[in-house]
């Protein structure tokens, strides 16, 4: 029987890196700041499996909070549909 | 059967069910209809997590684990009142 | 049947209720049709899905005699369930009056009484400025 915790690890990470991939493919650039968040939180479970309460602390300060939070100060000042010669995506 | 044993029992149903939670509130979030539904779906999950964390620290009976929650569920907090901000006013602090 | 057991029973019965409201406020949030009838199964996700169990956790650690530091633990989830209990209402509140101010979300309501008392209340102002 596999154990609880490595299931948990497992599903955590796909999901972190299910919702990378939106973040990086998206035109929307609030819409991707909203991934890069929901990515930051499945690495917080992952972290926490892991066994590292402090890094927890550190990498949800700044992921969720300060990273997102300057993203959004940099949209306002700036323009919020990124603009790309190809329309592959 | 001691209380330990029927803890251990009883997280082995509700672990699961927290897991499948947090997958569908994933698939809401990639769905990404709109920037407001996004956020709201990220701040719930976040919330959500938050409680995860409580009872996995119980689960591993360690009590410096159970400190991340306090600090995941102030910061997404802050996400929330940013994109709000942004959202009804146009513009974001200094 | 000591206290401690109760108390324990107890906490086991608050996370699975959460378990369930958790599982409710998920589907809800996928399948409820547009941004203000899914800020109703947010209510169920954050109230019921995360208060409720973090209260029965402080409960649940109150009467389990096997955990070491058992009183740290049921104090730190207190505190997360209150601030959770204080942020998450403010939150959608905020997120709710941008969306309507900005006019993000697509949706066809019957009546929208906040527009039209906007409307009035500008149409008002012009007439007073002639």
């Amino acid at each position: 029987m596999i154990d609880v915790h490595l299931l948990i690890l497992a599903v955590a990470v796909l999901v972190g890196l299910a919702s990378s991939y939106m973040a990086i493919t998206e035109r929307d650039l609030l819409k991707a700041v909203g991934y890069s968040a929901a990515q930051a939180v499945a690495y917080t479970i992952a972290l926490y499996i892991l066994m590292a309460p402090d890094i927890v602390l550190a990498y949800v300060a700044i992921a969720v909070g300060v990273y997102s939070a300057l993203l959004v100060f940099l949209i306002s000042k700036t323009k919020r549909y990124e603009e790309g010669a190809s329309d592959g995506s | 059967m001691g209380l330990e044993s029927q803890f251990m029992t009883f997280m082995k149903v509700v672990i699961p069910i927290y897991l499948a939670a947090f997958v569908v509130y994933m698939l809401s979030v990639l769905r990404g209809r709109s920037v407001p539904d996004v956020v709201l779906a990220v701040d719930c999950m976040s919330f959500d997590v938050a409680a995860f964390m409580a009872i996995l620290a119980v689960y591993f009976r360690s009590t410096f684990l159970v400190t991340g929650a306090i600090v995941l569920a102030l910061w997404a907090y802050l996400l929330d009142v940013y994109v709000a901000k942004h959202l009804a006013e146009g513009e974001v602090g200094a | 049947m000591s206290l401690g057991s109760v108390l324990f029973y107890i906490g086991m019965a608050m996370i699975f209720v959460g378990a369930v409201c958790d599982v409710f406020g998920a589907l809800g949030m996928l399948r409820f049709p547009n941004f203000y009838v899914r800020l109703h199964a947010a209510t169920v996700g954050t109230i019921g899905g995360a208060v409720v169990p973090l209260f029965g956790v402080a409960i649940l650690a109150l009467g389990a005699n096997f955990l070491p530091h058992r009183y740290a633990i049921a104090g730190a989830s207190t505190i997360t369930a209150l601030i959770i209990l204080l942020v998450a209402p403010a939150g959608s509140t905020a997120l709710a009056y941008a969306a309507h101010r900005s006019g993000a979300v697509e949706w066809r309501p019957g009546v929208d009484h906040l527009k039209e008392r906007k409307e009035m209340d500008k149409s008002a102002e012009g007439c007073r400025d002639d």
